[in-house]
């Protein structure tokens, strides 16, 4: 009998325990969307950092403490006093109408931290707001839940929803800081696609509710210190695209299968932890595994994914174009590796027919290189 | 990007060493350059924790804000660190040569940071100095709002293509040499020294691996390693505010001593780093017309330092509509004279351009020495024509104006019409200018068959766009209006807090 997808996934994954995706990962999936082995360890769930550490490419994402307690720190003074310092940006900065502001603390279950009560309880308390019973305007630490690849991913915004004019809204709480209304476009973006799994995934409770996905707006309500101060100040943040971007992504996910049947029976990124955890499975037996699932490393993967150092040794061990980066791939179009360039450059190759223009374009400038050499060129 | 650039890093990465882009030095690199290498706390925004400067690889001075939270500290860091920039450019501010409205400095400061980063930090410390009151309830030295409007000058400034007031070393070693890494790697300055020089014990694989490992090479800022904030300085700074919060002189002194040493330990390979680049940027020879360029410097500078005489305002948070426009227009001005300038003195650059189609090199086939044409005003004048066969895969069409660097300045010719024929494109000019005022034109001036010649586009005299006269000072965009009612200057300029108040 043929194995279900599922199956499939949890053998990649092998004996350890699966992993979620959360905001974060989700994020990741905008960057490189058409990464087979990023897409398959993901779906599978498998620990990307601990696969990389044991191939011998730990990836280097540590995080200042610095970072982390300004982050806590700036978001606790927002949240102080029911929003007061929140509720100040909206009226003022933002120029919303609040008339009563109700706040509601969706953290506060009777001690009852679970995820699954916890998301009863944020599906109770906003659809009751959306049928516009309650007079409920903020609702914190919301716990939605999106259904990805069939699997339940419980995703914990440090946010709150905002319920403006019959409409939910993401208000993100980010410490970078806004200056002169100005914001560092990498660190708004990403910011902005973490709120659009949250949107998508509050549409998602809305809808299976039967309401319409008008509901939730596409502009976030971005939430960061005003120039070099310690006081927010606010900006609209319109979502649009990269909600429509994460969705497309996700329905990606759903079609996972598809990749998964490409791949060999036997494959698996198992690490066959001991009893303390520790991988026992050979190394090469693991990077030979890897190696075997195609990859898309682009240089841009050092900022984002977990892979990367590997992905990137193994672009280099196979002279592949993509370590020089999308800038210098461009100019050789269709061509993958140094060799091939070299080749054609120095007129060894033959090209192929939708090669013949690179490989003329390559011989004149590998002449007008030779020509600067012989001259004897700078240093 | 050229095939031939291109091409470059493919070899680099083929043979594992970095491969020269071009045949000069592009910017003028000055003989007492300011180095300064700015570390900033992760987290805050722009909040300083270090900075190692001076203009000697011998003499550096370190400074360090022990706790970069409290307000004070960081302004007695912005004080200390201006006073020595500030002795600096007013060491510049001393021969002046000319008369009149051309009166000039003869010389300008250079100040050199380790990458794009270092430029983005002294531009916050701008922005956060030049509007800081020198009197009432939150009183800074007159230092400080004087070296932060100058910041903001050097960092507007280094914005147009070909200045070297404001520079990053990486992007200085970038310009001139190609690595078999990405645009992204070579914006680690170890990574990129990697390549170029590495250490001579170490093969370039080597050199990379170190330059990635935090406890090897610590990253050369604004952010320090999270390991490094998170072992080594998070602790040292709770010792500091430990012995600070119990007023022990010891303890506090003690804890000052443990805090500078590490963070000497993790600025001083960068600081020995950015000096060793600039001596291996000084084996490559200045290009001929990096010294005219400079000229544009000292002009800015000394209009600059005018302005600052004549108690001008600080410029303001966000350029005026006029404003911008004025500086994108002067902005893509400098960018097409600066990429001309490199193809017209670097046999280099010029490749590179012909390898993109944007310029050729070729030999006259035919020549009409002799041709005449009578223009509207009844005068007879010379306009020869030539035609260049050349293999460079041209992309240029009729009608574009052209220059040569292989003929006397001041030629000009004129595309009448292209020829390709598979890999050979023959090229008919028509020669407009630089052939002197006679009927017939000067010896040497029209080029002859047999003779090798290149040619690329005239970046040409632009007229610069008119603006309303209100906003007369184009570096600053201040409004520096008669009405003296000052929008540059926030209300709350005094009183603008700072970070997390102790
Ligand atoms: S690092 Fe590797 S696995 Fe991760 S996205 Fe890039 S190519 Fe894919």
């Amino acid at each position: 009998m043929k194995k279900t997808v599922d199956d499939r996934l949890a053998a990649l994954r092998g004996s350890a325990k699966r992993l979620d995706y959360n905001a974060r990962s989700l994020a990741a999936l905008e960057n490189n969307p058409r990464c087979t082995l990023r897409a398959l360890l993901d779906a599978s769930g498998s620990d990307k950092t601990a696969i990389a550490t044991h191939v011998g490419h730990p990836p280097s994402f540590g995080q200042s403490s610095f970072a982390i307690t300004r982050g806590n720190a700036f978001e606790a003074m927002v949240k102080d006093n029911g929003c007061a310092e929140l509720l100040r940006v909206l009226r003022e900065t933002l120029h919303l109408t609040l008339p009563e502001v109700g706040y509601e603390d969706l953290n506060d279950v009777g001690g009852d931290g679970r995820s699954k009560e916890r998301h009863e309880r944020t599906e109770e308390v906003l659809l009751r707001a959306a049928r516009g019973e309650g007079d409920g305007t903020l609702f914190d630490h919301p716990m939605l839940r999106l259904l990805i690849g069939g699997h339940k991913a419980y995703l914990e915004p440090d946010l709150v929803a905002l319920r403006i004019d019959g409409r939910f809204h993401i208000v993100e709480i980010k410490s970078f800081p806004i200056i002169d209304e100005q914001a560092d476009s990498t660190q708004v973006r990403a910011a902005t696609t973490q709120a659009c799994a949250y949107i998508i995934a509050l549409r998602d409770l809305l809808g299976r509710a039967g309401i319409g996905e008008q509901a939730v707006s596409d502009t976030i309500v971005l939430v960061a210190p005003k120039d070099f101060t310690n006081r927010p100040t606010g900006a609209f943040v319109d979502a649009r695209k990269q909600v429509a971007a994460l969705t497309r992504q996700l329905s990606r996910i759903e079609r996972i299968g598809d990749l998964v049947d490409l791949l060999p029976e036997d494959l698996t990124f198992d690490l066959a932890p001991d009893a303390e955890d520790r991988p026992r499975r050979p190394a090469e037996e693991l990077t030979e595994a890897l190696d075997r699932v195609l990859v898309t490393y682009r240089p841009d993967c050092l900022n984002h994914c977990e892979m990367a150092f590997y992905c990137r040794s193994r672009a280099r061990a196979e002279a592949s174009l993509d370590v020089l980066g999308p800038v210098v791939r461009e100019q050789f179009g269709g061509i993958d590796t140094t060799t091939m360039v070299m080749g054609l450059a120095r007129g060894e190759l033959t090209p192929s027919e939708d090669q013949v223009e690179m490989a003329a374009a390559l011989r004149h400038a590998a002449r007008l290189r030779a020509e600067l050499e012989d001259l004897g060129g700078a240093a | 990007m050229s095939t031939l650039s291109a091409l470059a890093h493919v070899q680099a990465m083929e043979s594992m060493q970095a491969v020269p882009l071009t045949e000069f030095r592009h910017r003028h690199l000055s003989g007492r350059p300011l180095v300064i290498v700015p570390l900033a706390m992760a987290g805050e925004a722009g909040a300083p924790l270090a900075a190692m400067v001076g203009s000697a690889k011998r003499n550096g001075t370190l400074l360090v804000v022990a706790q970069p939270r409290n307000r004070d500290q960081r302004f007695a860091f912005a004080a200390d660190l201006g006073r020595i920039v500030m002795d600096y450019i007013d060491s510049f501010r001393q021969d002046r040569r000319g008369e009149g409205e051309r009166s000039r400095y003869t010389e300008a400061p250079q100040i050199l940071v380790p990458n794009p980063g270092g430029v983005k930090a002294l531009a916050d410390l701008g922005r956060m100095c030049r509007f800081r009151a020198t009197s009432g309830p939150y009183a800074v030295p007159d230092v400080v709002p004087e070296f932060g409007m100058w910041l903001t000058f050097l960092v507007d400034w280094a914005e147009q293509a070909g200045t070297s007031m404001l520079l990053p070393v990486t992007e200085m070693l970038t310009e001139h040499w190609a690595t078999g890494q990405s645009t992204l790697e070579d914006q680690n300055l170890a990574s990129l020294m990697a390549w170029i020089s590495p250490p001579s014990s170490l093969s370039v694989e080597q050199a990379m691996a170190d330059a990635e490992n935090p406890d090897v090479c610590p990253p050369a800022g604004p952010s320090t390693s999270p390991e490094f904030d998170n072992r080594d300085l998070a602790p040292a700074i709770r010792r500091f505010d430990t012995a600070r919060t119990l007023g022990d002189p010891h303890a506090l002194a003690a804890a000052e001593a443990e805090l500078r040493e590490l963070i000497a330990g993790q600025i001083q390979p960068t600081w020995r780093m950015v000096w060793q680049a600039i001596s291996l940027l000084r084996s490559v020879p200045e290009a001929p017309r990096t010294a005219k360029r400079f000229e544009g410097d000292c002009k800015a500078f000394t209009d600059y330092s005018d302005y600052r005489d004549s108690g001008g305002l600080p410029q303001r948070k966000r350029d005026t509509a006029i404003g911008a426009a004025r500086r994108l227009g002067r902005l893509e001005r400098a960018l097409a004279e600066f990429e001309s300038d490199m193809a017209f003195d670097d046999r280099f650059v010029l490749a590179d351009r012909r390898s993109a189609g944007e310029a050729f090199d070729g030999t006259v086939v035919k020549a009409e020495p002799g041709r005449t044409v009578t223009t509207d005003k009844n005068r007879r004048v010379p306009r020869p024509r030539v035609t260049v066969r050349t293999e460079d895969p041209v992309r240029l069409a009729a009608d574009t104006k052209l220059i040569s660097p292989s003929l006397p300045t001041g030629h000009k010719a004129t595309i009448v019409s292209v020829l390709s024929d598979r890999d050979v494109t023959q090229i008919t000019l028509e020669i407009t200018g630089g052939m002197g005022r006679g009927r017939v034109p000067k010896q040497g001036t029209v080029p002859e068959p047999g003779q090798r010649i290149a040619y690329l586009p005239d970046p040409g005299w632009r007229p610069a766009p008119q603006f309303p006269a209100s906003d007369a000072t184009p570096w600053t965009h201040s409004a520096a209006g008669a009405a003296g009612t000052d929008p540059a200057v926030p209300e709350d300029a005094a009183a603008e807090e700072w970070g997390n108040e102790d």
